[in-house]
């Protein structure tokens, strides 16, 4: 038989509750699954541990990150004596005291002498005296709260409604129900006065009084279950040997604005809070209804604004990820191209989002001809950028391995059929460059690149191929042109052509042509810099729609 | 989106109406194709005359139906398309493989 002993425990608003020490190991710790849980981000998930042995009580720190304290000495593991004060980490929230209860009782005895002046705990529980006050310790109970929330998850915060309801009420159980997704009303905590877990199977409770509450919107009370309620089915009560009952329903409030600008209360219910009683003589003054209410009011609030939180943070996570994604595919297109002997070239790739369908490539091959190679993927962000990049491996080692631009083509088109979504196409310029100037290449679906001559002449290279990934049937037959000196070929995405602008008017194939032929003359950076520009001035500050991505090849003079 | 199927000799008209565009509309023109397969039913004429826009799904649902329509030795061709849906089959080369006609009658008369 375990000694009897209890913790003492005062939060600094003086409300005071007793937790017995019934277990051969009592945790101590931030998470919900701890005996006593506390809420100070300076405790440690799992913190310390009072266990019984030999007939004596040993607080033990379980690796915890800010120290575990027994009067202000700094323990590993210490035997607990009356009186002794526990401070766990830097939680300054509570004041945690140790009762032997075989002291405690020998003490009461002398406790009548008017010179013993031993606050004796009461084993009663805690007295409620006046509303005002109540409210006022709740209202900063619900501060306190707020305070912790960063350190909260959604699960925490139901855990500490539901042990707050049970204070309040001087109820033996509680439970928190919410709405899921398919409608139905789910268990999210069920604790018991020592703020114990109960189990599945431990618990049966009023289903009517839950029902009623929640469909009606309202606050059901059976207060020593003598009284009869109108329309109630009494039997679930009865047969439960419950006599308090007291179930709130959780509403969520929101403001939403009409049609016509006025604005309406939205109240939905989206769950209940329940406590119950076998103990006669009405858990339930009008006094502790008004807080349980208050109660569960403040609780749907801070429980929505942790979900935000949380949400948050999840979106900030999603958030880093996509930065790391954008790296790797920043890192994935050619920084920058060694200075070739006889053309320039300039390129860059703008995702609208953190990381797009378009890519580009520079494959310089063994026998000194050079890839050029521009794609979009259809689709925009990460399943986009998964096949970009897919697409940019295949062509980098099949050009490296010295295989025509045909096969090239042919085969990375056989494998997007074969593999990808049905609705995943790769539209793609690919072209490869000689010595000579001879330019050979294929055009999968994508945009005309255009070919502006020294001689003010442009014209687009005009062969077309069906886009990649559509049939596996299509064989690709590449066409050659040839430049000259000085002459520019830029290929581009639709995000270039496609930049609309407040009048809702897209860049178009014109002004761009317009724009390479009155630029023949500069550099391939310059001219590829100028197109930039020009697009980001016509859209003037519009959000980016599509991926931009660019290459401009010139042959040198 | 609507679709409606009609019938002219021995080919299966399918009329469209509204966006072919990502979600439901692509998904229920891949289902009739489908059907219209296990029917038996291998000439087909896709109506386009009431899809003002087509994206890279609806594209996507056009290229499915062809493939899968081919595989049974069937034909699907393409009838009236947008201004901007012709543009889009050219840009993506589609238009080669693809049959598009302006005029119904001699779309039937093609098959």
């Amino acid at each position: 038989m375990q000694k009897s002993a209890q913790l003492k425990i005062m939060n600094r608003f003086g409300v005071t509750r007793m937790l017995p020490l019934s277990k051969a190991v009592f945790t101590i710790g931030r998470k919900a699954e701890n005996d006593l849980q506390l809420l100070s981000d300076t405790v440690s998930r799992q913190h310390a541990e009072i266990v019984y042995e030999n007939d004596t009580y040993y607080l033990v720190d379980v690796g915890s990150k800010r120290g575990t304290y027994v009067n202000d000495q700094r323990v590993e593991r210490c035997a607990l004596h009356h009186q002794d004060r526990l401070r766990i980490g830097g939680d300054d929230e509570q004041q945690i005291i140790f009762l032997d209860d075989s002291v405690e009782n020998a003490s009461a005895i002398f406790s009548s002498s008017p010179n013993l002046t031993l606050s004796s705990p009461s084993k009663d529980r805690t007295p409620i005296t006046s509303a005002n006050e109540e409210l006022q310790k709740l209202a900063r109970f619900v501060e306190v709260n707020q305070a912790f929330k960063f350190s909260m998850t959604p699960d925490d915060v139901l855990c500490l409604i539901v042990d707050a309801a049970i204070e309040i009420t001087r109820a033996e159980r509680g439970f928190l129900m919410l709405l899921n997704a398919e409608g139905n009303l789910e268990f999210k905590v069920a604790r018991d006065r020592n703020r114990n877990w109960m189990l599945g199977n431990e618990f049966e409770m009023s289903r009517s009084v839950v029902e009623e509450s929640f469909k009606q919107n309202r606050s059901v009370i059976i207060n020593d279950s003598k009284v009869t309620m109108a329309g109630l089915p009494r039997d679930s009560v009865r047969n439960l040997d419950l006599r308090s009952i007291a179930c709130i329903p959780l509403r969520r409030f929101q403001m939403t604005e009409n049609m016509d600008a006025t604005t309406i209360l939205k109240r939905d219910v989206i769950g209940v809070l329940y406590v119950d009683s076998n103990v006669s003589g009405g858990m339930l003054t009008q006094t502790s209804l008004k807080l349980l209410e208050s109660l569960a009011f403040e609780a749907t609030k801070s429980l929505e604004s942790v979900r935000l939180m949380h949400e948050e943070a999840e979106k900030k996570n999603l958030e880093l990820e996509l930065g790391m994604a954008r790296e790797v595919q920043i890192a994935l297109s050619p920084s920058a191209i060694k200075a070739m002997e006889h053309f320039e070239v300039a390129a860059s790739s703008v995702p609208s989002r953190y990381v797009g369908g378009d890519f580009y490539d520079l494959i310089p091959m063994k026998d000194g001809r050079f890839v050029f190679a521009l794609g979009d993927v259809s689709g925009k962000g990460v399943a986009a950028a998964l096949l970009a990049a897919m697409a940019q491996g295949a062509l980098q080692v099949q050009f490296a391995s010295n295989h025509s631009l045909t096969e090239v083509i042919t085969s990375l088109n056989k494998v997007l059929a074969q593999r990808s979504e049905s609705n995943r196409f790769i539209t793609l310029f690919c072209a490869v460059l000689d010595g000579e100037g001879h330019l050979t290449y294929i055009n999968a679906g994508h945009n005309l690149p255009i070919l502006a001559r020294t001689t003010s002449e442009t014209e687009t290279l005009t062969t077309r191929s069906v886009l990649l990934g559509a049939f596996d049937f299509v064989e690709y037959k590449p066409r050659q042109t040839r430049l000259n000196p000085g002459d520019v070929v830029v290929m581009y995405t639709d995000g270039v052509t496609e930049a609309v602008n407040s009048d809702n008017e897209m860049f178009g194939e014109d002004r761009l042509e317009e724009l390479v032929k009155r630029s023949v003359s500069l550099s391939a950076e310059q001219i590829k810099q100028r197109i930039l520009d020009e697009v980001i001035s016509f859209t003037r500050g519009l959000p980016q729609g599509d991926d931009i991505t660019l290459i401009v090849l010139k042959l040198k003079s | 989106m609507e679709i409606h199927i009609r019938t002219n000799g021995s080919v299966t008209i399918i009329d469209l109406a509204g966006n072919l565009t990502i979600g439901k509309s692509e998904e229920s023109l891949r289902t009739i194709v489908t059907q219209l397969i296990a029917e038996e039913k291998k000439l087909l004429l896709l109506n386009l005359a009431d899809v003002p826009t087509i994206d890279s799904s609806g594209i996507g649902a056009m290229i499915k139906s062809f493939t899968s329509v081919k595989a049974v030795n069937g034909k699907l061709k393409v009838l009236k398309p947008s201004r901007m849906a012709h543009q889009l089959l050219t840009i993506t080369g589609l238009l080669s493989v693809l049959e598009t006609f302006e005029d119904e009658k001699t779309a039937i008369s093609s098959f």
